[in-house]
């Protein structure tokens, strides 16, 4: 059992705490350029995603890795969540997992 | 038995099995005896982080105890996670899994055919949902998978995490606060309660009500108006501007309560914003 390396829970609101560190966010992803795409987080605000491939724009995209800004991740594993998820409760559980019951989580 | 609906009953997944093993019948009962549920299953979603931290916390390192709540004797817990380090032999296959708050290293053994076909569906990178019981060997601790299914529907990942939280919070508040039915609870932590334990509460108290220490919250205030005798002799209902009118609060939250009591079966529409309760008084 191992806990060292765990990714929070993050939302556009929540990143600048964790610079430096490995974060998981969904992300709605809008325009890929080559290395870097534009996507919105579940509490709407403008994140830079690093190192994607090509993804189905649109789609909800899990993304880990480091937050390297307060509007960027580096990501080093993403996974598609589909076209159907609900981003009130993704960002809700964020908001649970940062602040009463971070216990749980980190 | 598991149903990714978007609308999440509360009161209908944790009644009646799942995760929480509690009567069918909903009369207060004060005369509560825990040993009616020793044979009650009862199953814990929880996260890696918590049961890491219940083993480090547990001085006797077979007997762990999660919330109050002794793991060993709840047979089963569930987590959701992505598999990883996947190593598949012919009785067994073991791979760690990862949820984000930690890793925990499982074993399924494959028994039957069926098995066989899981373990060969189990790929590196993948979310699934398992249900297993923790087992300690030599001081570490490992899970031993019942159940495994990939995930398809991905919001069973945040659903997983709000119920870890939930329980979280039914284990640590809602079950401290009625001691006189929790015997247990408030005594020496060598002997913990096994699993869940039904609460004497009636049920509006329990999950419409949104705050834990007992204050009246706004639904259950709604549901006093709409149980006042002159109301529930009214056939069309409440108007809602009446029930605003009698709480002194806005629309909006009044609107908020009415939904989330709707959607609970608590309360109807009547007609066109008159609503009745469902409670026989």
């Amino acid at each position: 059992m191992d806990t060292s390396n765990p990714a929070v829970f993050v939302n556009g609101e929540l990143i600048p705490n964790f610079i430096g560190k490995k974060v998981r966010a969904v992300v709605q992803v809008n325009r890929c350029d080559g290395g870097a795409a534009t996507a919105k987080s579940t509490d709407d605000c403008q994140l830079t995603i690093k190192g994607l491939p090509q993804v189905p724009l649109m789609n909800y995209i899990e993304v880990i890795g480091i937050a390297e800004s307060s509007n960027s991740i580096g990501a080093e594993v993403w996974t598609d969540f589909g076209n159907t998820f609900d981003t009130d409760s993704y960002n809700q559980l964020c908001q649970l997992a940062n602040g009463e019951f971070k216990s749980l989580f980190l | 038995m598991y149903s990714n609906s978007s609308q999440f009953d509360g009161n209908a997944a944790f009644s009646g099995g799942g995760f929480m093993p509690s009567q069918t019948t909903q009369s207060a009962d004060p005369s509560f005896f825990p040993s009616k549920n020793r044979d009650a299953q009862a199953l814990l979603p929880l996260t890696v982080k918590q049961i890491h931290d219940a083993f480090q916390s547990s001085d006797d390192k077979t007997n762990l105890i999660v919330d109050g709540v002794d793991v060993n004797n709840v047979f089963q817990v569930t987590l959701v996670g992505k598999v990883c380090n996947k190593v598949g032999r012919i009785t067994d296959v073991t791979f760690v899994l990862d949820d984000g708050t930690g890793r925990i290293e499982c074993n399924k053994w494959l028994q039957e055919a069926a098995d066989t076909n899981v373990a060969e569906g189990i790929l590196d990178g993948m979310y699934a949902r398992l249900h297993g019981h923790l087992k300690g060997f030599q001081g570490k601790r490992t899970l031993n998978v019942f159940s495994f299914r990939p995930v398809t529907d991905f919001n069973e990942i945040a659903n997983h995490f709000i119920e870890c939280i939930y329980v979280h919070l039914y284990n640590t508040k809602i079950r401290v606060s009625v001691p006189n039915q929790q015997n247990v609870m408030n005594s020496t932590p060598i002997t913990p309660t096994k699993g869940y334990q039904t609460q004497a509460v009636p049920p509006s108290n329990q999950f419409s009500g949104q705050q834990i220490n007992g204050q009246k919250s706004v639904e259950d205030m709604v549901l006093d108006v709409l149980h006042f005798p002159a109301n529930r002799a009214r056939i069309e209902g409440v108007p809602r501007d009446l029930i605003a009118q009698n709480l002194g609060i806005s629309l909006d939250k009044l609107m908020v309560a009415i939904k989330s009591l709707i959607e609970e079966g608590v309360i109807y529409e009547a007609i066109a914003d008159h609503y009745k309760s469902t409670i026989n008084g």
